[in-house]
């Protein structure tokens, strides 16, 4: 049969087609140069990337591929060799990473802030504390006699981390079963605020997703912001190229170089959303990174500055 | 003279159940063979062995005095000397022309040449005009000339058939029929038919094998077959103008059979008590006047049905009894018969066979 | 959300006069993986699924059975590998320490055509070998006494089942086209160069951009139906004629 063979060989032909072109575009791109950037959903959701990183492509032509994952996951994909450089925001993990000598060089780049927001009644009374640990204590306490309710992440994600350490200065691990004003969600940050505002309940929040929402909130005021112990600090970490020898190192480099330099820095600070800035460039702020949780920013951005490109 | 195919003492077995049991005989090339038996007797079995679809469980098959090694090179170059129409119509979903071409395009044939092939096929089956129609949407009559048509296209030595005009409507009838001839003729087409037409057997064959229940009860000349009784012979052959009756032997060595309503008729045979006979319906003259012949039949009868078949012309006679009878289209013309026309049939004592007798 | 809803209506509508570059770029990729995934995949899946279906005919003897049952057995309970198990198994092949890392793959529109395409490969095959199956036994019978090759009647049944086939084919891009769990893990969702359609709907809801999302939905249903549409068409014609 005649038709059959001629549509065979249209298929094949289109097969060997879309193979080149796929192998083309292979090779095209391992003629670019590209880093893997692994960070956080949350750091990926606030936009800041998708201002910053045109800029540095366009500059050094270099494509920056962005995985946005949870926090452990993109220390494991670091650690394993499938990215060059990882922008995290959790000391834990971050130390653990260096220590464990996969990653190398980590430096403080810039810091955001979470906030307690609650409602307007505010029945457990926190409005303008100077103290995170004494506002999630009286939240405690209100919640108790029944007067208010909690609502926390509950997804191991960023904030969840950061809420959970809160609440452990207090020596609490809150459950729904021990403590019936305490919600798990485990939902992101959007639905998290949403439910916030129809419970009239308090929660803990980074400004981004609030400044996002924050129209649709109409129950809900910040009430605790800008204390020392809500501060969130974001640290870049290179992965060891002795480990990792395959993997885009000089990319990587010029990448931190170029988040932690006066430009980097000018630009972070210039990312806002509806008017207000989201983050705080530190990395020469030797005394206020210090202050973060980086003992080692002064030698460790000397480092950098030394390097090549 | 040696056969062109042969059987030789073939069996064929399906987990346990024996099918063909010692099958042998042989037809010569440009011979017409008729396979004629019951549903089940393995006539199908029997010509896919042929086909070489199949392989007998003992047993061999000779072609042209080479017996057949069953791999799978001999097997396939076989087959592309042999052409086969089944029992039920196997068509692909594609256009007419397509399907009888693809026995040429499996063999390589060029374009060209497959298109002149293809449109003499069709003429011949006289199909022409069909090209394009998908052969999926065909009568039941056109779909089978079409497997007439692929197999004769590749212009094979044998060609063997399994009752191909089974659910055939008369006109469909005749025009496979006239193909079988015409290849016959023409081509000298060694024709292996199975049939339970015996009409049609002795229309078309020469020689026939009566098979039952997987082996062959007799093989010989259609007439000696036919003539001869046998239990096989009745329990399918479609046999018109049967009947039952109470026969006594008259004093002149023949028997006179009642067989109801009043009629009465003649046989050549000695045979006393309830007996089954037949009359062919072409042994059967038909006339518009009383004649006064050898025969000792003769009876006045009304035509109550007429099939008209081409060339040949039934008629459903009631003279008493239903006569099934047969003439040639001249002679209905030329008699001017008609529905309820008064004729007289006369047939010779000689005619009527017995089929059966207690 | 009636509302809602229309606008994005409203939105899908916009792009497709507008073309903003990044939905397009978002369906190119969609189109690219899964299309590239069922091109191979057929020209894998197809002949096996042919091989297998038309296995039915020879061999009676207790083994071959076996064997063929196995085989379906196989087949069909890998036709419902869920997707993102497949995504899990080639990240962990395909990340830096696994046996691929040095291929460097993990992320790429590659990584993602890899988990889609063995998705894809036992769909294909079982549903060939089924529409290939289901041909009667006295086609290749017929072609084979018209003095066809086995490897011609083998043809001409496939010629037979093409209607089965092209559901195989259908099927196994509505299946791929659709899928999220699996080409999220092997390809990040990267903006630009491994955010698809299903990708890209989650991103978006995720961020609780539930406009964005609903447009991005609208888009891949269109899609989707159109090419179910295009091709159910090519069927009723394949049966019509």
């Amino acid at each position: 049969m005649k038709k059959p063979s001629r549509i065979l060989i249209a298929v094949i032909i289109l097969a060997v087609a879309v193979v080149s072109v796929l192998a083309y575009e292979q090779y095209q791109s391992s003629q670019k140069s590209v880093i893997v950037l692994a960070t956080t959903t949350s750091t990926y959701d606030s936009g800041l990337l998708d201002y910053l990183m045109p800029k540095f492509e366009s500059k050094y032509n270099i494509e920056v591929h962005i995985v946005s994952v949870g926090t452990g996951q993109a220390i494991a994909i670091a650690k394993n060799g499938s990215a060059d450089i990882v922008l995290v925001h959790s000391k834990k993990y971050e130390l653990d990473f260096v220590n464990s000598t996969y990653g190398i060089h980590r430096v403080g780049v810039m810091y955001n802030d979470f906030m307690i927001i609650g409602p307007a009644r505010d029945p457990a009374g926190i409005n303008g504390l100077a103290n995170a640990t004494e506002a999630f204590k009286k939240i405690a306490e209100a919640g108790d006699t029944g007067n208010a309710t909690f609502v926390s992440r509950a997804d191991k994600s960023g904030t969840n981390t950061f809420e959970l350490g809160i609440w452990s200065k207090l020596g609490i691990t809150p459950s729904k079963k021990t403590q019936g004003w305490y919600l798990e969600a485990g939902a992101g940050m959007g639905v998290v605020l949403t439910m916030t505002n129809e419970k009239k309940a308090y929660t803990l929040t980074d400004r981004a997703t609030w400044i996002a929402k924050r129209s649709q909130l109409t129950n809900l005021l910040i009430l605790v912001r800008g204390e020392k112990t809500l501060l969130n600090p974001y640290a870049v970490i290179l992965v060891n190229p002795d480990k990792w020898p395959q993997r885009n190192y000089k990319g990587a480099l010029t990448l931190a170089k170029f988040m932690i330099s006066e430009e980097g820095q000018t630009l972070i600070s210039n990312f806002k959303k509806e008017e207000e800035t989201l983050f705080t460039p530190t990395a020469r702020n030797f005394d206020k990174a210090h202050s973060l949780g980086f003992p080692t920013q002064k030698q460790e951005v000397g480092w950098y500055d030394a390097q090549q490109p | 003279m040696s056969f062109q195919v042969e059987a030789r003492n073939l069996c064929k077995e399906y987990s346990g159940k024996k099918v063909l049991a010692d099958v042998s005989f042989g037809v010569h090339s440009g011979e017409i063979f008729g396979l004629i038996g019951p549903n089940g007797a393995g006539k199908t079995t029997l010509l896919r062995i042929l086909d070489l679809l199949e392989e007998p469980s003992s047993g061999s098959v000779l072609f042209q005095g080479v017996e057949i090694n069953y791999s799978e090179k001999s097997r396939q170059a076989l087959r592309r000397r042999i052409g086969m129409v089944f029992q039920k119509t196997v068509l692909f979903n594609t256009s007419v022309f397509n399907n009888v071409a693809y026995g040429l395009r499996v063999r390589g044939e060029s374009g060209k040449i497959i298109d002149t092939k293809v449109k003499e096929a069709l003429k011949i089956v006289q199909l022409e005009g069909f090209e394009r129609k998908n052969a999926l949407k065909l009568s039941g009559g056109e779909a089978q000339r079409v497997a007439l048509a692929q197999a004769l296209i590749t212009e094979p030595e044998l060609l063997l058939l399994d009752e191909p005009t089974a659910n055939l409507d008369p006109r469909n009838v005749s025009i496979v029929e006239e193909v079988l001839s015409w290849m016959n003729r023409e081509r000298k087409t060694t024709i292996i038919m199975a049939t339970h037409n015996m009409f049609q057997a002795e229309t078309l064959a020469n020689q026939a094998a009566l098979l039952s229940e997987g082996g062959i009860e007799k093989i010989g000349k259609i007439q000696d077959i036919f003539t001869s009784p046998s239990k096989a012979l009745t329990k399918f052959a479609r046999l018109e103008n049967v009947f039952s009756g109470v026969s006594k032997v008259s004093r002149e060595g023949t028997s006179m059979i009642d067989i109801g309503e009043g009629v009465e008729i003649e046989a050549a045979l000695q045979k006393l008590g309830n007996v089954s006979v037949c009359v062919r319906p072409e042994d059967i003259i038909v006339s518009v006047h009383p004649i006064i012949s050898s025969a000792r039949n003769m009876f006045e009868g009304r035509i109550t049905e007429i099939s008209d078949l081409g060339s040949i012309v039934r008629l459903r006679v009631k003279a008493g009894k239903d006569f099934i009878v047969q003439i040639t289209k001249r002679s209905f013309s030329e008699m001017r018969l008609n529905l309820d026309s008064k004729v007289f049939l006369a047939f010779k004592a000689s005619a009527v066979q017995l089929i059966w007798s207690c | 959300m009636e509302n809602p809803l229309f606008e994005a209506l409203l939105r899908a509508f916009q792009f497709f006069l507008y073309f903003d570059p990044e939905v397009l770029n978002i369906i190119l990729l969609s189109l690219k993986v899964s299309g590239t995934a069922v091109l191979i995949g057929s020209l894998i899946g197809v002949p096996i699924g042919v091989t297998l279906g038309l296995r039915r005919f020879s061999g009676k003897q207790i083994l071959m059975r076996f064997i063929d049952l196995t085989l379906r057995g196989i087949i069909n309970t890998f036709m419902g590998l869920p997707p993102v198990v497949v995504g899990l198994i080639v990240f962990l092949l395909l990340i830096g320490s696994g046996p691929l890392g040095p291929l460097q793959l993990l992320w790429t529109p590659t990584a993602m055509i890899i988990t889609q395409l063995i998705m894809v490969i036992p769909i294909i095959i079982g549903v060939t070998m089924s529409a290939v199956g289901s041909v009667e036994k006295a086609i290749r019978e017929k072609a084979l006494s018209l003095g066809a090759t086995d490897g011609q009647a083998a043809w001409i049944v496939l010629s037979e089942a093409r209607m089965g086939l092209l559901t195989a084919i259908i099927v196994a891009f509505g299946a791929a086209i659709s899928e999220v769990g699996g080409i999220i893990i092997t390809g990040g969702n990267i903006r630009w160069h491994t955010r698809t359609l299903t990708t890209a709907i989650v991103q978006e809801v995720n961020l609780g951009e539930y406009n964005k999302a609903i447009t991005l939905g609208v888009t891949l249903l269109l899609m989707a139906f159109a090419i179910n549409l295009a091709l159910t068409i090519i069927q009723l014609r394949g049966t019509k004629r």
